[in-house]
């Protein structure tokens, strides 16, 4: 293979592997604090990136033009709204069905996510059809021999290594962040330490939705249009990460993003047939690698986790 | 009068159940502020139940529980702490994945001064000088015995009012179970006011200045330790 077509395959595949990890990351943070599945994270990346695109067209309306202006508002607008999406998700949906059996969790989030996705599609303007989304960072790009650096792609990158770095910070760091991990790891006696559990559980929904907006911005930068219908795989393909990963393993999940989008690519690459069949071939491998190591490549005991 | 004079933990005709039979069955007993107060009793008894009911992890359906006079029945957990209560749990409950340090950090949990943190965290770390060296390590690759100490520590960071004590001696050597007592004289001297669950007869009472027992949910005997040493229903609620 050329050097060029190389380069677009590992640049296509970090760029993957950054969006699975940040959608990774929130379903591992969930699991973390509160042994809960969330399938409507999936939509809940792709009603991010309608509210950046809805900001960035009301931006539009109000003369605001320039990216400066838009790229910042944009993300702000689409993080913000998912975290308090995401905390008003914990608050009256999942911390209800705490002492329920999980299988209520999961289906009332399933149900969530089939809600958000239709009511896009029915209640955003013409939401049945792709949306056009604005290329709003700079379009310039570097010619390495018959590769093109492209400084969106650079810039999409830097900022996601920046916000996972964030996270790791916040849940190594600082005070919440280690409330966090002691709910995770036991949640009765992080209450008898004067852990408020409510309150971090939506915090850490927060935080999870905001990150899976930020994909979802991402998602949209990088392809140029989103629809309805983005959350299903990007949700289906996180999940699989954080589980590949060891579920509640932050580091895991990140490194079961990168590691799906590396099988996706190798399966584009390596197959002879049409590459349509690289997410076959990417979860045939995820399906091997849970046969092995049933509870995925960082596994850890359940009471250890985060 | 001061804080600690005020630490008075009163539990009146509480029951309390997991599922459908009450475990505490109409309990009511006095930890007086500034004492030892032990309550005896055997296996599945309810202390710990009861432990549960004081700290808000499990709701009583009925009585009432007030400290320092004031009703904290119904209270979620943190809301209880930031009146004072600390616990050392059954089975000491250290973070296993965190460190040394990041146990006691939890501990003080609702302090916002950092200094103040560093101050107890410090002050841990002089009565256990085991736990300075062992800062950094995660907490679950200690032993029974410096778990305890995390445990203990952990409990005092908050500088409570009131320190509840599930069965600190349960699992520990008999040398450790010693020095676990001296170390609860000592936070009482503190002028922290102790509830101690216990099995330990002997040594429990040899500690405490007041004693309950309880039985099936039920208190069977309450007084001053050195007579309740001698009665019948401390014998009974073991053998009986
Ligand atoms: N989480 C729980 N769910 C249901 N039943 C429990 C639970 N914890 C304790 N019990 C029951 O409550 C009773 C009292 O237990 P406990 O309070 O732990 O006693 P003790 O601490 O005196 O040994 C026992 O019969 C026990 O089986
Ligand atoms: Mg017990």
């Amino acid at each position: 293979m050329d050097v060029g077509l190389f380069g677009q395959y590992v640049m296509n595949g970090l760029m993957l592997g950054m969006m699975y990890a940040l959608v990774a990351v929130g379903f591992t943070l969930f699991f973390g604090v509160l042994d809960v599945i969330n399938f409507a994270h999936g939509d809940s990346l792709m009603v991010g990136a309608f509210t950046g695109l809805a900001t960035y067209l009301g931006l539009r309306e109000l003369g605001v033009v320039w990216p400066a202006v838009q790229v910042p508002v944009v993300l702000a607008a689409a993080t913000a709204a998912m975290a308090v999406a995401g905390a008003l998700i914990a608050r009256y949906l999942v911390l209800p069905l705490k002492s329920a059996p999980a299988l209520n969790t999961l289906l009332i989030t399933l149900m969530l996510g089939t809600v958000l996705r239709e009511s896009i599609r029915l209640f955003y303007p013409a939401g049945a059809n792709p949306k056009p989304f604005p290329a709003l960072l700079p379009a310039g790009a570097v010619e390495l021999g018959n590769f093109s650096l492209r400084a969106d792609n650079m810039l999409m990158l830097s900022a996601g290594l920046v916000v996972i770095v964030a996270v790791h910070l916040v849940i190594n760091r600082t005070k919440l962040g280690l409330a966090i991990r002691a709910v995770a790891q036991d949640e009765e006696t992080a209450r008898t330490m004067g852990i408020d559990f409510t309150r971090i559980v939506l915090v850490t929904f927060a935080i999870g939705s905001a990150l899976a907006a930020f994909a979802g911005i991402m998602n949209g930068l990088y392809y140029n249009e989103i629809n309805f219908g983005i959350g299903l795989l990007l949700g289906v393909i996180g999940f699989s990460s954080a589980i590949i990963g060891g579920l509640g393993n932050i580091y895991g999940a990140i490194i079961g993003g990168f590691l799906f989008a590396a099988l996706q690519t190798i399966g584009a690459v390596a197959l002879p047939f049409a590459s349509a069949y690289k997410d076959v071939f990417a979860f045939a491998v995820v399906i091997l690698i849970m046969a092995i190591r049933p509870t995925g490549l960082l596994s850890e005991k359940v009471s250890e986790r985060v | 009068m001061s804080a600690a004079n005020n630490a008075t933990l009163v539990v009146e005709d509480l029951y309390t159940a997991y599922d459908k039979a009450d475990v505490l069955e109409g309990v009511s007993l006095a930890a007086e502020a500034g004492r030892i107060t032990c309550l005896l009793g055997s296996n599945g008894s309810g202390k710990t139940t009861l432990i549960r009911s004081i700290l808000g992890l499990t709701r009583p359906n009925r009585g009432r529980i007030a400290f320092a006079d004031a009703e904290i029945t119904g209270l979620p957990p943190h809301k209880i702490v930031a009146r004072g209560i600390a616990c050392i749990p059954e089975g000491r409950k250290v973070f296993p994945k965190l460190t040394v340090e990041e146990n006691l950090r939890l501990g003080a949990y609702q302090e916002a001064s950092g200094q103040v943190v560093a101050e107890r965290i410090e002050e841990a770390y002089e009565a256990f000088p085991q736990l300075r060296e062992r800062r950094d390590q995660l907490a679950g690759t200690m032993s029974g015995g410096e778990q305890a100490m995390v445990s203990i520590g952990r409990g005092l960071m908050s500088a409570p009012k009131l320190l509840l004590i599930d069965e600190p001696s349960l699992g520990l050597a008999p040398l450790l179970v010693k020095q676990n007592f001296d170390i609860i004289r000592r936070i009482n001297e503190r002028g922290i006011t102790v509830f101690l669950v216990e099995q330990n007869v002997r040594q429990t009472l040899e500690v405490a200045h007041y004693g309950y027992v309880l039985s099936k949910g039920r208190v069977v005997a309450g007084g001053r330790a050195d007579e309740l040493a001698a009665t019948q229903e401390v014998h009974e609620a073991y053998f009986g």
